[in-house]
């Protein structure tokens, strides 16, 4: 009996069936008396099989330390430098990530959409502004006189622009630091027309033709020094090689040239065979030769054709009909 | 027997679950568009025609199929003449069925302005069809057939017995027999060529076309006798 | 008094619709009459067009097509039609006319003043270059006329070495249907006696064209003896040059297709299958020669084209990316003249011209419609009308 009525307890029952054994229990105390009486035989000296399984005790979850956050917290200093998000220390209710049709996106928690994007949580405008407090102590002021764009293009034309990085890691070297950019406007140079075209030809991609500026990035040495010498180097090569002029640059033939230029063309001399003259004799041979240029540099459509035929109708002095 | 009978029960049970499936599938066939997608009405004239009746609004918002590259609303378009380019066509190649019924027509009005420049007096002139679309539909009307001969089976005989003809049958095989005929010719002439003189010769009520029509109807009257066969 | 009026009135009412109507029958009817007027000139002569002809049609007559146009200058879908129609109407259209005008007020003691037809495909070069042949045939120019330049650097007839100079192709059969050409297009000039040549021309060793010989011996020449027919060419042009230089006749030079002279890319082969440029071949110097300005009393019009040069290089249709860098250079300075799609005058005079000569039938709206599928473009609207 005592044994069914174990067994009953044993098994998950729901809680009125368990109560309904217990009341049934209760109902008969002769017999437990009895059961405590008589004290069965443990041969094989078994322990109590009904020890009751000790429960685990949960850790309690302690609340995101983000809810605890005061309003007036120095923000600085909770998200120092870059990391990846973290919703408890995150007091916003930020939400990123696809869902299906009218859900909303999920939450920040366990959220591995937003710690995949980079975020510049460290990078709030008064901890900026906290930093740049504390660099100022270092800074030379700016020299008065350079007040306009046009005096500093004037006294410093050449631009070099470096990094330096500043670390918590073991080491401080951080190998971008050796990048060396020098920028200058072509202008400067003062070149003429050949030592420009043979200085554009030189440094080939490095020339941007919009604002008229070379760009030159030396990062071949490990040193920054290494790298600043060696650019200020190719800068000097640069100039003095395009002044220079070898003995087969004269062999540059029409074919080469980068822009139609009248004066040296088939047209010219067609113009003079025709007319018996030199050119500059020929009355509107100036126009012509402007609409001609232009024919041949701006490429064909109708209003460069319509201005060569114009200009051809007053050399040979049609008349304009209709 | 309990057996079958509950196999037999099955049985319906399934049929009875498929039939609104399989009746989808009939009626929708192989089409993109779901079968309550309404046909496009690309003609002005019926536009403007359920605009007066103001059924326009029934229709602006139910779901309709895009028009073929064929139907246009241009006046140029005729319905007969594109069911004829769809007999014309062969392996789905329209844009050529299509040329060789433009190179038809120009070779109709080719062929009748050149007998028109040749006549002398006015009343001659007056006489020819100079629009290509008056000459195809003279031509497709006069190779209509009146009869048709099918074949009934009596006795273990099969009896070619005449039968009437639907107007729209006889109208596709007045349509065959002009495609059948255009292609019926020397290697070097061209179906545009050739279809286009069939169709002048048919407006005309001559030629093979309009001759196979009139063999079909001695035919049929030959037949009279079977007539009967219709019915018994 | 009242009801008579009224029953005036409401029996008229039916009536005035009807007369309405034949009263807009008979307003509609002098106003296609005008139509007929406006599409129409009966100016055949094309010395007289000037800006009021403009898209207007002209009739040319049957003698002068078959004087011009026999061995070729029309395009072929322009002669089908051409047939069909029973006569030939050319439009007078704005390029043709500026360059005769141009023509007419030149000084001809100039070297010759160069005109280039350019314009899209299909939109009517080769026409308004046979209207002013028409006009230069006219007013008894000596016309040299090269119906498609194409036809040679293209779909030659036949190749054979030069004999006279080495490495260069001659397409005998080519140039001696063009001496034909030549000889039925200036039949009446040609037979003026003081049009003989100024040197000897020894062909080989028996044969030889004596100085004083008449033009129209030394083309027999060639059209007899197909060997020589490349190089009677080349002379043929150095006559002519000769002859307008002293003042015995006045020349147009019209040449279609020219920038084919200039492609670098020909179908013209050698015995061991070697692509010849056009340079290499003996006829482009004869014209190349013609178009120099080293002579007077001439003018030259040339067309340039897309459809001269392969398929794959047809970009653009205007003239210094046809000609090429030698070509510009060889014609520079020249008069670039467009020929553009048709406006919508011209358009309409068209569609008028169809309708009299009962080639399409009107339906409502049919001009706009046409006008929107073709875009203007003469060729495309010629397609379309077809099957109309």
């Amino acid at each position: 009996m005592m044994n069914l009525s174990r067994n009953i307890e044993r098994v998950p029952f729901r809680s009125i069936e368990k109560q309904l054994v217990a009341s049934y229990c209760n109902s008969s105390p002769q017999t437990q008396t009895k059961q405590e009486e008589f004290r069965a035989l443990n041969i094989r000296n078994v322990k109590d099989p009904f020890q009751t399984r000790r429960r685990l005790q949960k850790t309690a979850v302690f609340p995101p330390r983000a809810d605890q956050m005061p309003v007036d917290q120095d923000w600085g200093s909770v998200w120092p430098g870059p990391r990846s998000f973290h919703p408890a220390t995150v007091p916003l209710p930020v939400r990123q990530g696809f869902t299906e049709k009218g859900a909303p996106p999920p939450n920040k928690f366990n959220n591995a959409e937003l710690m995949k994007i980079p975020n510049f949580l460290h990078l709030t405008p008064p901890v900026i502004k906290r930093q740049c407090e504390a660099l100022k102590k270092f800074c030379t002021p700016w020299p008065k006189a350079l007040d306009n764009e046009d005096k500093i293009q004037k006294n410093f034309p050449i631009e070099v622009i470096s990094s330096d990085y500043c670390y918590s890691s073991p080491t401080i070297r951080d190998p971008m630091a050796r990048i060396i950019t020098v920028k200058f406007k072509l202008a400067s140079l003062k070149l003429d027309d050949r030592a420009r075209d043979k200085f554009l030809r030189l440094v080939g991609p490095r020339y941007n033709e919009e604002n008229d500026t070379v760009t030159i990035v030396t990062d071949r040495c490990p040193l920054k020094k290494q790298n600043y010498d060696y650019a200020m180097y190719l800068v000097t090569a640069l100039f003095h090689e395009s002044k220079k002029v070898e003995p087969w640059e004269e062999m540059k033939s029409e074919a080469d040239m980068e822009i139609y230029c009248w004066e040296n063309n088939a047209s010219k001399k067609n113009i003079e065979a025709l007319f018996g003259c030199k050119s500059e004799e020929i009355p509107n041979a100036a126009e012509y030769s402007e609409a001609v240029s232009h024919y041949m540099n701006e490429g064909e459509n109708d209003y460069t054709i319509s201005k060569y035929g114009e200009a051809v109708k007053k050399l040979l002095k049609l008349q304009g009909t209709n | 027997m309990c057996a079958t009978k509950v196999l037999f029960s099955r049985c319906f049970a399934v049929s009875k679950l498929n039939t609104p499936i399989l009746s989808y599938i009939q009626q929708n066939s192989m089409s993109v568009y779901p079968n309550y997608y309404i046909e496009p009405i690309y003609r002005k004239e019926t536009q403007q025609e359920l605009v007066k009746t103001g059924e326009i609004s029934k229709y602006s918002h139910i779901p309709t199929k895009a028009t073929l590259n064929g139907q246009t609303c241009s006046d140029s378009y005729d319905p007969v003449i594109a069911l004829f380019t769809n007999y014309v066509m062969r392996q789905g190649l329209k844009a050529l069925a299509r040329e060789q019924m433009d190179k038809c027509f120009e070779n109709i009005k080719r062929l009748q302005l050149e007998k028109y420049h040749k006549c002398t007096t006015e009343e001659e002139k007056l006489k020819i069809e100079l629009d290509p679309k008056k000459v195809f539909h003279e031509a497709i009307n006069n190779s209509k057939p009146l009869l048709q001969l099918t074949g009934v089976k009596r006795g273990g005989v099969r009896y070619q017995v005449p039968m009437p003809i639907t107007d729209r049958r006889s109208e596709f095989i007045a349509m065959n027999w002009l495609v059948d005929a255009g292609k019926e010719k020397d290697r070097k002439v061209r179906f545009a060529m050739q279809l286009a003189r069939e169709l002048v010769d048919a407006s005309n009520n001559t030629g093979k076309v309009v001759k196979r029509k009139q063999d079909l109807h001695r035919q049929c009257e030959a037949n009279k006798a079977f007539a009967h066969y219709r019915w018994s | 008094m009242f009801k008579t009026t009224a029953d005036l009135l409401i029996k008229s009412h039916p009536l005035r619709v009807v007369q309405g109507r034949f009263f807009a029958a008979a307003v509609a009817e002098p106003k296609s009459e005008d139509r007929l007027q406006s599409f129409r000139t009966f100016e055949a002569d094309p010395s007289k067009h000037n800006t009021n002809h403009q898209s207007q049609f002209y009739k040319v007559d049957s003698t002068d097509k078959k004087v011009l146009f026999q061995y070729g200058g029309l395009p072929k879908s322009f002669q089908i039609q051409a047939k069909t129609f029973n006569e030939t109407c050319l439009m007078v259209r704005d390029p043709s006319i500026q360059i005769i005008n141009h023509l007419k007020t030149i000084d001809y003691t100039q070297p010759p003043i160069k005109f280039v037809l350019y314009g899209k495909k299909g939109c009517g070069k080769t026409l308004t270059l046979a209207h002013i042949m028409h006009y230069a045939y006219k007013n008894d120019f000596l016309i040299v006329h090269v119906p498609w330049v194409g036809n040679w650097m293209r779909r030659c007839k036949d190749t054979s070495n030069s004999e006279t100079k080495p490495g260069f192709i001659d397409l005998n059969i080519d140039a001696a249907a063009w001496l034909v050409h030549f000889k039925t297009q200036n039949a009446n000039i040609l037979e003026n006696p003081e049009l003989k040549t100024t040197i000897d021309i020894q062909w080989n060793k028996r044969e030889c064209t004596p100085i004083g010989s008449s033009l129209l011996e030394l083309i027999d020449q060639g059209i007899n003896r197909i060997r020589f027919a490349s190089n009677c060419v080349n002379y043929l042009a150095e006559e002519v040059k000769k002859l307008s230089q002293s003042g015995l006749c006045r020349t147009l030079l019209a040449i279609d297709g020219f920038n084919a002279f200039f492609y670098p890319n020909t179908r013209v082969f050698t015995e061991k299958k070697e692509m010849v440029p056009p340079s290499r071949v003996t006829l482009t110097e004869g014209f190349l020669n013609l178009t120099k300005f080293d002579w007077k009393n001439s003018v030259i019009v040339v067309t340039v084209d897309e459809i001269a040069i392969a398929e794959k290089d047809q970009i653009s249709h205007y003239p210094r990316y046809l000609l090429g860098k030698s070509g510009f250079e060889h014609l520079d300075p020249f008069l670039p003249v467009e020929v553009k799609d048709y406006s919508e005058k011209e358009h309409q005079s068209i569609m008028d011209y169809y309708r009299e000569r009962k080639w399409i039938h009107s339906y409502p709206g049919q001009n706009d419609e046409l006008y929107f599928l073709s875009g203007g473009n003469p060729f495309r609207l010629m397609n379309l009308c077809n099957a109309l």
